[in-house]
């Protein structure tokens, strides 16, 4: 007999356990908000409260009278303590969870432990009451029990929870603690001795009785406890909340301004949260720009929120502020309590301007400081040490955001730049002869390369009256757009001038003086220019400071240098003087080499340059070739010698070979 | 990075500028700033002296044409010395030695300086 209830006991024991074990694991998942499962739990307890006591008062009531049909009434007194029973176990279960949960929240070393301890003990004290002998019982369980109430309080004292209500909830956790409180010592008193769902709880099984008593004290001390400490923090809920709500906003607008890109946005944007985040009447933002070589500052009010021009013109362009002094000095926060009297910014007082309280939180990046954030408000004394950290904190952010805009207007700047050089590049392009010309007593290779996207290298070929050809190649100073500028601009007027010019000479003379007027002072161009007679194979030569001609010849190779001076350098009369033209009667299988000095000036890993004389020994080597070959030698001769086969500076080639009149 | 560096130097009433390095587009501002620096101090008479000159390109010498007109309207001089034969080739090639005085050594362009100042004083 004792063994069959002892397995019955452990049977319930099991299944209960199992229950509770299946039910803690399903609320793992959850984040909970506090005053609503105390709602629950309430709403719970209450229901499990009414319920029994209303069941044991039914059950009293039908057995009473039949007292013949005690069979009868036996099944319902069974039925009835069975499901209060279960009720009852089932509010203590969820009662030790709630509780688990508000102990654990934001836990500390230690909070787990004695949690742990206390469950232990419950355990313990629960499982006791199955020990038969009631002087064992007795002993072993009320020392039990003890401990057991004992840890309850010690756990009771983690009430951590309640710090982060808001105040809001904070009422609704202060009524629901009170009324759980008031329900769990009705508990108590329930499950004293000798009631009706006390017997029928004891019936159904022993230790779930002293679980179920166990966690109703647990219930009363902790609730109670919970409802001393809300009504302790309720006075400081507001503050509690107003600081929440702060750091929440902060992080938001911290967010947002780092998503604002424009420049004017993002500075509005900036001072209506300085606004809201410290509750100012009004704000303004200076940016500081210093000029890096002079050092010189210029300080701008870039957004204004709620106060008028005039009254941040006060402030912002008083010449004796000494406020913005000091701030320039220390790049420190400054917070002035009142206005009118603070030593900083008296000045503000003559001239009736900004009264109250005024914060200022530096900009500063990379040690440099590059604006400040201003907050005023009408009170005095209406900044507090909260306000100067979380707007140093937004500042730092404001810092970052502005940066970011600065940088990404400068990218699209750049973005704009490549653009336009693209479209430079292809100008120039197209400014460049795009074949060479075909004749049958001459062989034209040409080419032209650029290191930059535009380069200042220039050739081209025009037909001139009396079956002659003239052939240019030049060199625009400096690169980018304005070299392609200057180069469309030469190409003009080499092509009008070439068809009035009979001489080369004649070409240049007239060429420097148009551009002596147009070009800027540091501007100028080197050109060589010849005309090609293809009757005669006669070659009339002049160079404006340009790279002298390769001349190479069955018999001799030369560097064809007539005296000249660039383009655009001096007037038209030391222009004209200086410049000379040489005549060169071109024979069979005679190469002539127009070229830029960018590939003279070629380097090879050790600074050295490819130089004339490579240049002629390559034209030489390949002089029998037809011009494409002879030009292709050259390049290769170059790469060879630079170790590389991209080129540093713009380079360009014009190979002429003379095949006979 | 090929480095481009001006020292300056004061003596006689005559301004010289030692230029080491490469003179190109990147570096010809740097001369440019100390051209100019030279002409709002009204120092006219400037010799620039290229024995530390490795390269010059077009936009170097562009810098020389910014400023020799104003420099000679103020009867002073921009004279060079000290070229490297590398670096006095590109000047030739240009024409440079028929628009500027260029001397082997300082000294030469610093005594025809006070030459020119004696002979307007008489």
């Amino acid at each position: 007999m004792p063994g069959l209830s002892i397995a019955r006991e452990a049977a319930v024991l099991v299944s209960f356990i199992s229950l509770f074990w299946l039910y803690g694991q399903s609320r793992k998942h959850e984040k909970r908000i506090a005053p609503k499962e105390l709602g629950r739990l309430l709403a719970w307890a209450f229901a499990v409260l009414a319920a029994v006591v209303l069941l044991s008062t039914i059950s009293g009531i039908t057995t009473r009278p039949a007292e013949n049909g005690a069979r009868e009434s036996s099944a319902i007194v069974i039925l009835v303590g069975t499901v209060s029973s279960i009720s009852l176990v089932a509010l203590a279960s969820f009662v030790l969870l709630i509780v688990r949960e508000l102990v654990l929240f934001k836990r500390r070393q230690g909070t787990k432990r004695s949690l742990l301890i206390y469950e232990l003990l419950l355990a313990s004290t629960s499982l006791s009451a199955i020990l038969t002998l009631p002087f064992q019982q007795a002993f072993v369980g009320s020392i039990l029990f003890t401990l057991t109430v004992l840890f309850a309080v010690v756990i009771s004292f983690r009430q951590n929870w309640i710090v982060y209500l808001s105040r809001r909830e904070k009422i609704y956790a202060l009524v629901y603690s009170g009324l759980l409180f008031a329900l769990f010592v009705l508990l108590n008193v329930v499950l004293a001795e000798n009631t009706l769902g006390n017997k029928a709880l004891t019936a159904f099984s022993r230790p779930l009785q002293s679980y179920v008593q166990l966690n109703a004290v647990l219930g009363a001390i902790y609730f109670g406890m919970a409802f001393v400490s809300t009504l302790f923090h309720l006075p400081t809920a507001e503050v509690y909340e107003r600081k929440q709500s702060e750091l929440n906003s902060l992080h938001n607008l911290s967010r947002l301004i780092t998503q604002v890109f424009d420049f004017n946005d993002l500075v509005n944007m900036v001072t209506q949260m300085t606004m809201e985040v410290c509750g100012a009447r009004s704000a303004w933002l200076e940016i500081i720009d210093t000029n890096e070589a002079t050092g010189e500052m210029n300080i701008q009010v870039v957004s204004r929120k709620n106060i008028n021009q005039e009254d941040v013109a006060a402030f912002s362009d008083a010449e004796s502020n000494s406020m913005r002094h000091m701030l320039l000095e220390s790049k420190a926060v400054m917070m002035v309590d009142d206005v009118w009297n603070d030593r900083r910014t008296r000045f503000l007082k003559d001239r009736g301007k900004l009264k109250g309280s005024l914060l200022s939180v530096p900009l500063v990046s990379h040690d440099k400081l590059m604006g400040v954030l201003y907050a005023s408000k009408q009170i005095e004394y209406g900044f507090d040490q909260d306000d100067v950290e979380v707007l140093t904190t937004f500042a730092d952010n404001v810092t970052i955001a502005i940066e970011n805009s600065r940088l990404i207007v400068r990218s699209i700047e750049r973005e704009r730049l490549q653009q336009e050089m693209l479209v430079a590049q292809r100008m120039q392009q197209r400014l460049l002869p795009q074949t060479v010309p075909q004749h049958p007593s001459l062989d034209i290779a040409a080419t032209s390369v650029s290191s930059l996207e535009v380069g200042g290298d220039y050739y081209d070929f025009v037909s001139l009256p009396n079956e002659q050809l003239g052939i240019v190649v030049g060199d625009v100073s400096g690169k980018g757009v304005s070299a392609a500028f200057y180069m469309a601009e030469v190409k003009g007027v080499f092509l009008s001038l070439s068809k009035i010019c009979t001489t080369s000479k004649q070409l240049l003379d007239l060429a420097n003086q148009s551009l002596m007027e147009s070009l800027e002072r540091k501007a100028f161009i080197s050109l060589i220019y010849g005309v090609l007679d293809l009757k005669t194979g006669s070659l009339n030569v002049s160079r404006a400071g340009h790279c002298p001609l390769v001349f190479v010849s069955e018999d001799k190779q030369e560097l064809i240098r007539p005296n000249g001076l660039g383009l655009g350098l001096t007037n038209r009369q030391v222009f004209s003087q200086t410049t000379e033209e040489r005549i060169i009667l071109l024979k069979k299988n005679d190469v002539c080499v127009f070229y830029t000095d960018g590939v003279t000036e070629s380097q090879n890993g050790s600074q050295e340059e490819f130089g004339y004389s490579r240049l002629l020994e390559a034209t030489r080597q390949a002089r029998m070739d037809t011009a494409n070959e002879i030009k292709n030698r050259i390049l290769n001769s170059i790469h060879e010698f630079t170790g590389t086969s991209s080129y540093g500076d713009d380079m360009t080639l014009v190979v002429i070979k003379w095949l006979g009149a | 990075m090929n480095e481009f560096k001006i020292h300056h130097r004061e003596g006689d009433g005559v301004n010289v500028m030692e230029l080491r390095g490469y003179l190109d587009a990147h570096t010809a501002p740097d001369l440019e700033s100390a051209f100019q620096k030279l002409l709002n101090e009204k120092k006219y008479n400037i010799i620039v002296n290229c024995k530390d000159l490795s390269y010059i390109s077009s936009a170097g010498l562009g810098v020389f044409m910014a400023y020799i007109e104003d420099v000679r309207k103020q009867a002073g001089d921009i004279k060079l010395t000290n070229m490297t034969p590398k670096v006095y080739n590109v000047f030739d090639l240009l024409g440079f030695p028929i628009l500027y005085e260029i001397y082997k050594d300082e000294h030469d362009a610093v005594s025809k300086f006070h030459e020119g100042k004696k002979s307007s004083t008489v």
